[in-house]
């Protein structure tokens, strides 16, 4: 489900199905990294989106956490959320970014990160980036469903 | 010299009535074509959005078959990719199915479920369908699978409106 006004509503009449959280995580600048950080945001906002469609009926997408990639502490941002967190009943939550940074908060992070390298999309043309795409979504969705059936 | 003269009343009035028809006519017409412009444009083949699928290639075993169309939603327009679950029934009619589950809306796969082969499998909840499209009792959804209307044209699968399942 979705973080809009009518799939939120959807959720709370169905909590007891709704078990996981996905968290996409997209760092911002307006420095040397801007064009990079974008592609990042591009592709994980599609990722994100295919993940929910499939999936949907099962899990909450929350709105993309985004932060300063500079002077933005990320341990202060996840002592934030883990109380957060702990106010609402996810069995399963799911940390999803394409910024390698998180890789040394791993354990921190309450959940599970799911680290995917972006790809640029800009430079596919379109039936690849849709192949590549796909196959980037199906992977996901193995490592979702793995940890539903464990 | 002409026999037949031309007053200045009639001429006048001859220019004017040519010019004001003009005139009038360059008006009406846009409001006119405007007026009957849906039954000018030649219709969409009845919402049937072409696959790329072949209707000879079908077989018994369903496959996904992917169609794009353009969505309006809301604010914008976008190119959306759907998917259906399509195969040739016994008595050779093409049965289209929609993916999406009945319970909350997930994406439902054929076959993935090892310890029940031959049915629809929905990932989030355990949610099964037999190959009709028919929810299996005891599993979380209550109602079958819509079926997709289908058209066949130039050997290519066309899919039409989503409809609630018969054997419902």
């Amino acid at each position: 489900m979705k973080w809009t006004f009518k799939e939120t509503g959807m959720y709370e009449e169905s909590k007891e199905y709704v078990d996981s959280l996905i968290i996409p995580m997209n760092p911002i600048t307006f420095g040397a990294q801007m064009k990079q950080f974008s592609s990042m945001h591009e592709f994980m906002t599609i990722l994100t989106m295919e993940v929910e469609k499939q999936l949907k009926g099962r899990l909450l997408l929350m709105p993309a956490l985004t932060y300063w990639s500079e002077g933005q502490e990320k341990a202060g941002l996840i002592d934030i959320w883990k109380v957060k967190l702990a106010e609402a009943e996810f069995k399963h939550i799911f940390w999803i970014t394409s910024d390698s940074e998180w890789k040394r908060y791993e354990d921190k992070l309450p959940g599970t990160l799911l680290w995917i390298p972006a790809i640029g999309l800009e430079y596919l043309e379109e039936g690849q980036a849709r192949q590549m795409m796909n196959d980037q979504v199906r992977q996901i969705i193995d490592m979702l469903t793995q940890s539903w059936n464990k | 010299m002409s026999k037949r003269n031309v007053s200045r009343r009639q001429f006048l009035n001859y220019t004017l009535t040519g010019v004001g028809g003009f005139m009038a006519a360059g008006i009406l017409m846009p409001m006119v074509r405007f007026a009957i412009d849906p039954v000018l444009k030649a219709s969409a083949s009845g919402g049937y959005v072409a696959t790329s699928q072949k209707v000879s290639e079908l077989t018994a075993e369903p496959i996904r078959v992917d169609y794009t169309f353009d969505q309006i939603d809301g604010w914008y327009e976008s190119q959306v990719t759907n998917t259906a679950w399509v195969y040739k029934a016994d008595d050779g009619k093409i049965v289209a199915l929609s993916p999406v589950c009945k319970h909350l809306g997930c994406t439902v796969a054929w076959n993935t479920d090892k310890e029940h082969p031959e049915q629809f499998f929905c990932p989030c909840h355990m949610g099964r369908y037999t190959k009709d499209g028919v929810n299996v009792p005891g599993t979380p959804p209550i109602k079958p699978l819509d079926v997709y209307e289908t058209q066949e044209k130039d050997g290519i699968l066309y899919l039409g409106l989503l409809k609630p399942h018969e054997g419902a």
